[in-house]
């Protein structure tokens, strides 16, 4: 009987699972490793792929790079596509890397979640001594997991901002220029992140 | 010296409840109003969860941005007046403060721009919010000793709440103009400025530096170094991580603001 409900609650706990508590354990995942005193006397390449092997678990990377790219994603071809999804993963993987110094023991305050289909959005606070900044994860279902593919920091989304970028470059000099520019951007940040 | 605290706490309690119960009765008027003013439905407010605010790029809250050429030189200017100018001074400003005093700082200037917000959510026919915010500066400025310290929000709970002119005259109806890269101020539009500067003059009126253009001058000075010194590195970041940054950070006003604009999601 006991045992019954208990597999009855599981069941209906896997027909629906909460994004916040998904996204919890993954955030506590990632500021643990953020202050694990090793990570930061690793060589700052090496603390880059370790962080994005974090991310990872909860980020899918493919719905982001489409968001990012518009409508113009279903005219790529699949080997494009793949290129574009490593090179934006590589370009974030680079860009966040500072915030591993920047890192001091910050806390994540939840708010609250909408959920509406298969969409989520979990709204989180990240709490500082002197100033607290929202944080909006906004996730997708994917076979009982939530996964984010957009991040939105006081207001600003990262996709909506990235996509208005790439909307121009794409206009101007279409997908070449734009991998183009991506490849650019990311040896910048390479030899920033190499040289200090 | 409890039993006065006891006082204190009381008399910050009846202020907030005179502020609560002045905005609740006007609710029902507000909610007759709702219609026309537009509540819910901010122009520009965006809902990430359906598709179609990713789909088109940046879909209506995307401004006309006919002087290009004269924006993006207007940012260069902001760019090497911040890198050259603000940016050093205010990390030697930040040596010279601990960061909690420079938060008071910044909480004073904040506390001093409470009546202008309260005066803007009247003129929107946010009633609630006008009650709260002027709670808040009531509280704040006696209990917070002249708004150093935030007990509003900390003790009360009452979470600031944006309020400004370009957002009366976008409930008005006045349009945006087009956009517009102010020097010294950074992406603004013409009626957002419009705005600024009616804040601004409003805020002068009653502020204690009035004097002369001397202090005037000063004391903006003192709150842009310390507004400065508290987010120091997060432009170059931002710069860092983007392809034009000039799009990037007109991208970003507009969504920045379409978020301060929205007042439906009162979580906290």
């Amino acid at each position: 009987m006991v045992f019954g409900a208990v597999v009855c609650s599981q069941t209906t706990v896997s027909a629906a699972p909460d994004p916040t508590e998904q996204l919890r354990p993954f955030l506590d995942k990632v500021t643990t490793t953020l202050s694990d005193p090793g990570l930061k006397h690793m060589p700052r390449q090496e603390q880059s792929n370790r962080m994005i092997g974090v991310i990872r678990e909860r980020f899918d990377f493919r719905e982001m790079s489409k968001r990012v790219i518009g409508q113009q994603w279903r005219s790529l071809s699949e080997k494009e596509q793949a290129e574009f999804e490593a090179l934006f993963t590589q370009l974030l993987q680079y860009a966040y890397v500072g915030k591993i110094e920047d890192y001091s023991g910050q806390r994540i305050q939840y708010l609250q979640q909408r959920i509406r289909g298969e969409r989520a959005e979990v709204q989180t606070l990240l709490v500082d001594e002197n100033k607290s900044i929202p944080i909006s994860y906004i996730m997708l279902l994917r076979n009982d997991q939530w996964m984010a593919y957009d991040i939105v920091v006081e207001g600003v989304s990262l996709v909506r901002n990235y996509m208005e970028q790439f909307s121009e470059i794409l206009r101007k000099d279409g997908y070449p220029g734009l991998v183009a520019q991506l490849k650019e951007k990311i040896a910048d940040l390479e030899k920033n992140i190499n040289k200090s | 010296m409890e039993c006065m605290k006891g006082h204190l706490r009381r008399l910050c309690l009846l202020l907030a409840v005179v502020g609560m119960v002045l905005s609740g009765t006007s609710l029902a008027e507000a909610a007759e109003l709702g219609g026309e003013v537009g509540y819910g439905e901010v122009a520009g407010s965006v809902d990430f969860l359906s598709d179609e605010s990713y789909e088109k790029p940046t879909g209506d809250v995307q401004v006309a941005d006919p002087i290009e050429p004269f924006n993006r030189a207007m940012f260069t200017v902001n760019d090497r007046l911040y890198l050259w100018v603000l940016e050093p001074v205010a990390t030697g400003y930040s040596k010279l403060l601990p960061v909690d005093i420079r938060g008071c700082i910044g909480n004073f200037f904040y506390n001093l721009g409470e009546p202008v917000r309260s005066a803007n959510c009247l003129l929107q026919g946010r009633f609630r919010d006008a009650g709260l915010t002027l709670g808040r500066f009531l509280i704040n400025s006696i209990f917070g000793v002249f708004g150093l310290a935030d007990p509003a929000g900390d003790e009360f709970r009452i979470a600031p709440i944006y309020a400004s002119f370009g957002e009366t005259l976008s409930v008005w109806g006045v349009g945006d103009g087009f956009y517009l890269v102010v020097p010294l101020i950074g992406p603004s539009t013409v009626r957002d400025f419009s705005g600024v500067v009616v804040d601004g003059i409003a805020s002068a009126s009653y502020s204690p530096w009035n004097d002369d253009t001397l202090t005037t001058a000063t004391a903006q000075g003192t709150r842009t170094i310390n507004r400065t010194s508290l987010h120091l590195g997060e432009y170059v970041e931002i710069k860092s991580m983007s392809f034009d940054s000039y799009v990037a950070f007109r991208n970003g006003y507009y969504q920045m603001r379409s978020k301060q604009y929205d007042h439906s999601n009162h979580s906290k």
